[in-house]
């Protein structure tokens, strides 16, 4: 009997210790992220999702560090192979999480990072693909204000080519930003409401 | 008990302090640092990125044998198990990447649109909002160089090849009967939409070992996927009208597309040279079903169904009435295929295509009917060793069954016909030397059941990356192709037509810009000769014909540097001479000119919400017979010009309004001469020029989508 408690006292230490090493390695990733160290986190992140070929957020991380620095690429070879990595970390989070709206929502950011690199080139097939995506998203999870301002973001950007108003999207992202506020998840980890960048997009989309 | 948790702790204790560094350095092939590479035990949490110098060391408390990874964006990532103790001042060269966007690409005699292809020279856009086009994407190919203008045909004449040497391919099945059929000086179209395609691969010379049975060029179609959304598409056009639907649902999608084509109402407005007793009318539906397995292979279904009439009364010298002809033509085509990944890096690809083309033709009384089964089926493994090495083979059969009868004014009805099999197998290799050296190594065999004849073709290319945007290739091919169907109605006596090509290709790429320059050798054998005017009954054949084609191609596309401006600029020169068919003598045969040249701007206007183009072609004159004069092609006709312009206006994202004029100055454009077949009373010949049936042609429609997120247009339907 004693025996058998240490042992499972011993398993559960070991779990913990796992657990912990996951999170240390995040928490880790997070703040070389928060200092600027997009390479060293987004290695980071490749690391950890190599460790836990289970989980989707380390690799679901990997995958928008790349796509973030792909913005304001000039070179297409680096673009593309930034974006090629990054596809197939999102790859490597689908596989692990189906139908999950912030990956859906992410793969329509890496669509778009392609888009605004050469709209003639890519917009007209990613384009389509990225209004289904977010409708996609927006079918399983109405509510999710991540969800709502990549939306409204994406549709203020081509009403903007079309030299349409932008003020329609304008409540959708006032809309994201409550739910923003109010949003609790205890799921640690998962994405978070980035509150002043929205508020940015909503003087964008007001101006 | 207590032993044992004190035997665990200190095992414990021991095995936090017994860690192990693992170090190293990282280059490059040429021993440059790599700086930022990651470097990790995979499996693990251990792990670091190398220094500027390239030099790494991390702590590990693993044992015994792992795996060391370094991976960085660019180069190949590399891999070794070993035990942890031997991982320590590890010199390490990553090797390149070869499938980076910067590498060597083998691409000698070809241009691709499309997304996935490395250098597009056309984009999916370019192929419906070229000016001269009119919506046909065999239009927006002749803007590329190797192609030839010859407007009063419509097909593709590529390198001094007539248009029987293209072949085209969807999904990588043969379409036996891509064009629509026409009568004289009417250009004839593609049958197939160009929205159906998400990607075009054109080669004018030395392609695979993959594609036979044409001598000039094939031109290879493959379709979407899968389609973005639902929508229902509603054309309407001065022409006719058309409707199209795209439903999905699981893993599957299917879409219709319909047109009905009419030319009377704008014949009633602009008439043109011809009497018309029927306008042309066409009615076109096209159907894909795809359906991706849980594994993502993938299946697609395409069939096309196609009716053309028309009956129309031409003039022409030696017809004081006129040349009646009339035309009835139903047209079905099949195409299924299949792809899957199996193993390790296998791929199987099959396809198989169907044509049904039934056809009636009326000249002046006489009649001929003639009715053609076609069916191509094809398998193909394709095995990737490493990114540097890929080895794919495969085997396809062609069936042809062909009947016609002529039945000449109130006589008797003759029957003829052939079957045309051929078996064929290929096997062809890619190997990458590096990022900058690449070669492409191929053989087909072929064997005609209907000729009795066994032929082997070899084909490679080797391309060199000179510099960061520039690169060199080479290729040469042997390619075979039986004579044409108007030959082996009549006659089964005759060996496969050959030619061989010589190419040397020089590109350079930057930034929304592409340079390139081509010359190529020709060398045609076996061309089947006739010692009638046209082949009949009672002609000899045989295959003594020989001729050349020697030239070279020059290609500039700037995009961006004006700003809002794309444009792009084609030239070839061409220099060809053929003694084939009945030709007395070798001589550059009527539809080739020495020049060609193409230019085709686009322009988005903000303001208007509008895009509008110009597109410009030019080619030197075509040769023709004079019988008043000695000799045999011994004239030429004037040059050739045709200005077309569009314009395209975005009435909502959902509705856009098209216009086009093709020969906005109406240029008198001649394509040759017809003779009187007798002289008249001073001995001379007269001659009536063969010219467009209209100078100018006006192109009206209006675009509409309806979709469930508001969004899309038809701008790719244009």
């Amino acid at each position: 009997m004693k025996k058998s408690i240490i042992i499972i006292a011993l398993l559960f230490v070991g779990s913990i210790a796992a657990q912990s090493k996951y999170q240390k390695g995040m928490q880790k990733a997070f703040s070389l992220w928060e200092t600027g160290k997009m390479l060293e986190a987004s290695q980071l992140f490749e690391r950890i999702s190599k460790a836990e070929p289970t989980k989707w957020k380390p690799a679901y991380y990997a995958a928008t560090v790349e796509i973030l620095g792909s913005f304001g690429l000039k070179d297409e070879t680096k673009l593309t192979a930034k974006l090629n990595k990054a596809q197939a970390f999102l790859d490597v989070a689908k596989s692990n999480s189906e139908n999950n709206p912030e990956i859906i929502i992410t793969q329509a950011l890496l669509n778009l990072g392609y888009i605004a690199f050469d709209g003639q080139k890519y917009g007209m097939t990613l384009s389509g693909k990225n209004n289904q995506l977010y409708a996609k998203a927006l079918a399983i999870a109405p509510e999710n204000p991540r969800v709502i301002l990549g939306y409204a973001e994406w549709n203020m950007g081509t009403a903007k080519f079309f030299g349409k108003s932008t003020k329609p999207y304008c409540d959708q992202i006032k809309k994201a930003i409550e739910l923003g506020k109010k949003e609790k998840n205890d799921i640690e980890f998962y994405p978070k409401f980035m509150l002043s960048r929205a508020e940015e997009v909503l003087k964008r989309c007001e101006g | 008990m207590k032993r044992m948790l004190f035997l665990l702790c200190t095992v414990c204790q021991f095995s936090i302090s017994a860690q192990t560094t693992i170090s190293g350095r990282v280059t490059d092939a040429k021993n440059n640092p790599v700086f930022g590479a990651n470097v990790y035990l995979d499996g693990t949490y251990d792990g670091t990125s190398t220094n500027e110098k390239g030099a790494f060391s991390f702590k590990t408390a693993e044992k015994n044998a792992q795996t060391l990874v370094i991976s960085f964006v660019s180069f190949e990532t590399y891999i070794k198990t070993a035990d942890v103790s031997t991982l320590q001042n590890l010199q390490i060269k990553l090797r390149d990447d070869v499938n980076t966007l910067d590498a060597v690409v083998i691409n000698a005699g070809t241009f691709e649109a499309g997304d996935k292809a490395k250098v597009t020279a056309l984009k999916p856009l370019d192929v419906v909002t070229t000016a001269s086009a009119l919506g046909d994407f065999v239009g927006a190919l002749q803007t590329l160089p190797g192609t030839a203008t010859v407007a009063e045909d419509g097909r593709l004449f590529v390198r001094g090849g007539e248009a029987e040497e293209t072949q085209i391919f969807i999904d990588a099945a043969r379409v036996f009967t891509p064009f629509t059929p026409t009568t004289n000086n009417i250009p004839t179209r593609g049958r197939y939409s160009p929205f159906l395609f998400k990607g075009i691969t054109f080669s004018t010379g030395g392609y695979s070992a993959e594609y036979g049975q044409a001598l000039s060029s094939v031109l290879l179609l493959s379709t979407i996927d899968e389609p973005d959304q639902e929508k229902t598409d509603i054309t309407l056009m001065t022409v006719g009208v058309g409707v199209g639907n795209t439903q999905k649902w699981n893993r599957n999608s299917f879409s219709i597309n319909t047109t009905y084509i009419n030319l009377a109402p704008y014949l009633e407005i602009f008439k043109d040279r011809n009497t018309w007793k029927k306008p042309f009318q066409s009615l076109n539906g096209e159907m894909v079903f795809r359906h991706q397995f849980k594994d993502d292979s993938m299946l697609k279904l395409y069939s096309a169904y196609s009716y053309s009439s028309l009956d129309v009364l031409q003039d022409h010298i030696n017809f004081e009435e006129g040349l009646r002809f009339g035309l009835n033509n139903k047209n079905l085509y099949f195409n299924a295929s299949y792809k899957n990944k199996f193993g390790h890096n296998w791929k199987y690809e099959t396809s198989v295509s169907y044509t049904n083309d039934n056809a009636t033709i009326k000249i002046i009384d006489d009649l001929v009917h003639s009715n053609d089964n076609s069916f191509h089926f094809k398998a193909k493994l394709k095995k990737r060793f490493s990114s540097r090495a890929r080895l794919s083979f495969g085997a396809e059969y062609f069936i042809t069954n062909y009947d016609e009868s002529y039945t000449p004014n109130n006589s008797n009805r003759f029957t003829y016909g052939f079957d045309n099999n051929i078996f064929a197998s290929f096997i062809e290799t890619d190997i990458f030397f590096s990022k900058n050296l690449a070669a492409k190594v191929g053989l087909r065999a072929e064997n005609s059941e209907l000729l009795n004849e066994f032929t082997l073709s070899p084909r490679t290319s080797i391309s060199y990356k000179s510099g960061t945007n520039s690169q060199f290739s080479l290729a040469y091919g042997q390619f075979y192709q039986n004579p044409n169907n108007e030959f082996l109605k009549f006659s089964q006596n005759l060996k496969a037509q050959t030619t061989s090509h010589f190419i040397a290709n020089y590109q350079s790429v930057k930034q929304g810009q592409i340079f390139r320059v081509e010359a190529y050798y020709k060398d045609y054998t076996s061309l089947v000769k006739f010692d009638s005017n046209q082949p009949n009954f009672d002609t000899n054949f045989n295959n003594n014909g020989s001729g050349f084609a020697k030239g070279f191609d020059v290609f500039w596309r700037q995009n961006g540097k004006i700003k809002n401006t794309d444009y792009w600029i084609s030239y070839s020169y061409l220099e060809t001479e053929r003694d084939y068919r009945n030709y007395p003598t070798a001589a550059r045969p009527g539809f080739a000119s020495k020049h060609n040249l193409s230019i085709v701007t686009k322009h988005w206007i903000e303001d208007f919400k509008s895009q509008i183009g110009f597109s410009y072609q030019f080619a030197s004159g075509r040769n023709y017979t004079n019988p008043n004069e000695p000799g045999f092609l011994n004239n030429e006709t004037k040059n050739f010009h045709n200005l077309s312009f569009n314009w395209a206006y975005l009435i909502d994202q959902q509705k856009i309004v098209y216009f086009s004029v093709n020969n906005v100055l109406a240029t008198k454009n001649i394509f040759g001469y017809d003779y009187k077949d007798t002289p008249n009373s001073n001995g001379n010949f007269e001659r009536q020029a063969i010219i467009p049936n209209a100078d100018s042609f006006f192109f009206v429609g209006f675009f509409w989508t309806i979709s469930d997120d508001n969004k899309s247009n038809q701008l790719d339907n244009l």
